[in-house]
């Protein structure tokens, strides 16, 4: 669906099926500079199983106008107005890599907001080298080329794929080179207040999954955070960074079992 | 390389997560110069042998199995729901989809660069799928004037009845290009080396224009094979093949496939079918739900389950004996090629020679341009006599089969205006560089002596139509 967020049009899938605020939502964040379609076969799941699924490019990414966010805070800020534009009160939200953190940093100032947080493959923190943002400033492609590299596991360099005929790989990469990565991986590099925002959590329900081969936060990382959280973390062996795409089946069964078991627990 | 990447790579894996040790750096750095293609890291001749496929995961086969299977058994009601409703990948129905053909479209995904790739029972009918995928009724297509006979009977004829109609020019006149591309016009097609005319096409300026102006090329890179050329590297959106051909390489199995590039901007408002709500999947919006590889698809999602034209799983295993040895083939077959076109020049009874590397040829620098290791195994050439001359060549070659195939390992030979070509009217047939007495090569893997003094006979034969005699 399309919507508007502070005069600028967003586009948010929603499973397939038309978005319902009556119903629990499920809300997913991106990775940096990839899109919506990394929860493709998550989202869908979510939408036919009794939830309702919002699953934004954040601005200026793919199908969403306007500017991509500068800061980590600036994302929060806008995933709060984001929120209200869609008329969600509270959801779960489900965060892979650099959209764990606006998660947790939208949490922090308003927990009231967040039915659970998932993290996917990601960490409190997650420090990018300078030199490859400044690649991506010269050409997000160049830095897509380095990130699919490192962000997929031997399986999918090896052309695994678990939709058939498909090259995960490549899909990502065509997705990475037209989005603004530099802005992302600077707004990664800047965000310090990971630890501080995910110790500000308290009784929001957590669930960590992570994958063994994560070269971009690695397990090491990963590991931390769910210390932190205070969550036993499900560890995907196998794969890498880009677990949504890579692992689709596996994440979704980690993830659709913790929120139907926090779903449960509220009913109850 | 500008200096961004270079420092991005000199620093190797280090580079994301800045705290990497740095024993990491060390064992990593070795693969800086890593890119191979848009979807793999591989090298071709690795893809080729593994891409697509693990043996942990099949009881350790080693071989890629053969899934002689129509359909696959269900978990449960909610696993097959999740099927139908494309929330998981997986296997419904080997009309759709199967383990065996999977294995090969991801191969070839990764040897063309391209995001992801269907195979299809045959190389015509990966261009019906990809046509009809593309084209409704009162839909427009530019295509080469230059291209192989069934391709011009599907375009010229077939298509017409359902109101999709084609508009044929020079292709790599830029002018007439930009000129014939209309507000319906869905697609541009063309040869990377037309068949049997030789020429090759400019696919940079060719992309170029139709890009500019919201088209898609799709082009049949089925002499070029991937190994020595990847279109979607010089733009090209849609690749298709006749897997037939030198990709399977023994002349054993008939298949086609069409690899998505992943690289064109469907949602341009020029193709509702890929943005508008598709009823048979509860109104999926394929460029908004795949985006990068939602021409495969849509393909898959429409064409394989309404036209049916599957890969068989053991046709796919026998096209993956061939991909695997594709690399190996293509040199001995390029490097014969040149051998029989430089002998074939020198011959009194050839009046002509036609090679996309030869300067007489009008694309000749393209060819050098976009075929660095070679432009193929396809030649073709004149024999003194005309018509009379080619149907004694033809019938006096031994080792050279005749019959309507090209890509074999084995050398083959036709006579296009009787067989392939014979529907086209004469004007056409000039049109797509075929004149009476031409003879198509597709120069195969045999000793090049054997081969040269089995047209040595051929030649001698012709000669005797007019009395010329051969050297």
């Amino acid at each position: 669906m399309r919507l508007d967020v502070n005069g600028h049009e967003v586009f948010a899938a929603t499973g397939g099926k038309e978005f319902d605020t009556g119903l629990p939502t499920v809300v997913f964040l991106h990775g940096s500079g990839l899109d919506h379609r990394s929860f493709a076969l998550q989202t869908r799941w979510f939408a036919y199983h009794g939830y309702s699924v919002l699953a934004p490019d954040l601005p200026g990414h793919s199908l969403s106008a306007g500017n991509a966010c500068a800061s980590i805070e600036d994302s929060a800020s806008w995933f709060s107005d984001f929120l209200d534009a869609a008329g969600v009160k509270s959801a779960h939200l489900v965060g892979h890599s650099q959209g764990f953190l606006t998660a947790i940093e939208f949490a922090k100032k308003n927990p009231e907001r967040a039915l659970s947080l998932t993290a996917i493959g990601t960490a409190a923190a997650i420090p990018v080298n300078q030199a490859l943002i400044d690649t991506a400033k010269a050409s997000s492609a160049k830095a897509a080329h380095m990130m699919v590299n490192w962000g997929f596991g031997p399986g999918a360099h090896n052309g695994i794929s678990a939709v058939p005929g498909m090259q995960p790989i490549a899909i990502g990469r065509a997705i990475m080179s037209r989005n603004p990565l530099a802005a992302d991986l600077q707004a990664c590099a800047d965000y310090t207040s990971g630890d501080a925002a995910v110790s500000s959590l308290g009784n929001i329900p957590g669930c960590c999954i992570l994958a063994d081969k994560d070269k971009m936060t690695p397990l090491k990382a990963g590991l931390k955070l769910a210390d932190s959280m205070g969550v036993k973390p499900i560890i995907l062996k196998g794969y890498g960074h880009m677990l949504p795409i890579e692992a689709p089946r596996q994440t979704l069964d980690a993830l659709r079992n913790f929120v139907s078991a926090v779903q449960s627990q509220a009913a109850a | 390389m500008d200096p961004a990447l270079r420092r991005g790579e000199r620093s190797g894996l280090g580079v994301f997560l800045d705290k990497w040790p740095a024993w990491i750096y060390q064992a990593r750095k070795n693969i800086r110069k890593i890119y191979m293609s848009n979807s793999s890291f591989y090298k071709p001749s690795t893809i080729a042998l593994h891409t697509g496929y693990s043996p942990e995961l099949q009881f350790g086969s080693r071989a890629v199995p053969i899934y002689q299977t129509t359909s696959y058994a269900f978990d449960d009601v909610s696993d097959a729901k999740s099927l139908f409703n494309v929330e998981r990948g997986g296997h419904i129905y080997s009309r759709i989809s199967n383990p065996t053909v999977a294995v090969l479209e991801q191969r070839l995904a990764a040897l063309e660069g391209g995001s992801g790739a269907i195979c299809t029972a045959s190389g015509m009918s990966a261009l019906y799928a990809t046509f009809t995928t593309l084209c409704s009724a009162g839909d427009h297509i530019v295509s080469s004037e230059q291209i192989y006979g069934s391709t011009a009977t599907l375009l010229r004829h077939t298509l017409p009845r359902f109101d999709i109609n084609t508009d044929f020019v020079s292709i790599n006149d830029p002018e007439a290009l930009r000129a014939a591309i209309k507000p319906n016009t869905k697609l541009v097609f063309c040869e990377s080396i037309s068949n049997p005319g030789m020429e090759t096409s400019n696919l940079p300026e060719i992309a170029k224009i139709a890009n500019e102006m919201g088209v898609p090329v799709v082009v049949d890179a089925t002499f070029a094979t991937p190994s020595l050329c990847r279109p979607i590297e010089h733009g090209a959106n849609i690749v298709v093949h006749s897997i037939t051909k030198w990709i399977g390489g023994h002349g054993a199995a008939i298949g086609g496939v069409i690899v998505d590039g992943g690289n064109f901007d469907w949602g341009n408002g020029r193709f509702p079918e890929m943005t508008e709500p598709f009823a048979p999947y509860h109104g999926m919006r394929f460029w908004e739900e795949f985006g990068p590889n939602c021409f495969v698809m849509k393909v898959r999602s429409e064409a394989m389950r309404d036209l049916g034209a599957a890969l068989s799983p053991q046709n796919a295993f026998l096209i993956l004996q061939g991909v695997e040895t594709l690399s190996l083939r293509m040199q001995k077959h390029v490097k014969n090629t040149i051998s029989l076109r430089d002998w074939l020049l020198e011959q009194d009874a050839v009046t002509w020679v036609n090679h996309p590397e030869l300067d007489s040829n009008e694309s000749s620098d393209v060819a050098k341009s976009l075929f660095p290791n070679g432009a193929g195994a396809m030649l073709c050439f004149g024999v003194t006599g005309g018509r009379e001359g080619g149907i004694a060549f033809i019938n006096s070659v031994q080792l050279a089969s005749h019959l309507a195939n090209v890509g074999d390992s084995r050398t083959l030979v036709l006579h296009p205006g009787s067989t392939t070509h014979s529907r086209l009217t004469k004007e056409a047939l000039e049109a797509s560089g075929i004149s009476e007495d031409l003879i198509r090569v597709s120069v195969g893997l045999e000793d090049i002596k054997d081969i040269t003094s089995d047209f040595a006979k051929g030649l001698k034969a012709a000669s005797r139509v007019t009395g010329k005699a051969s050297k």
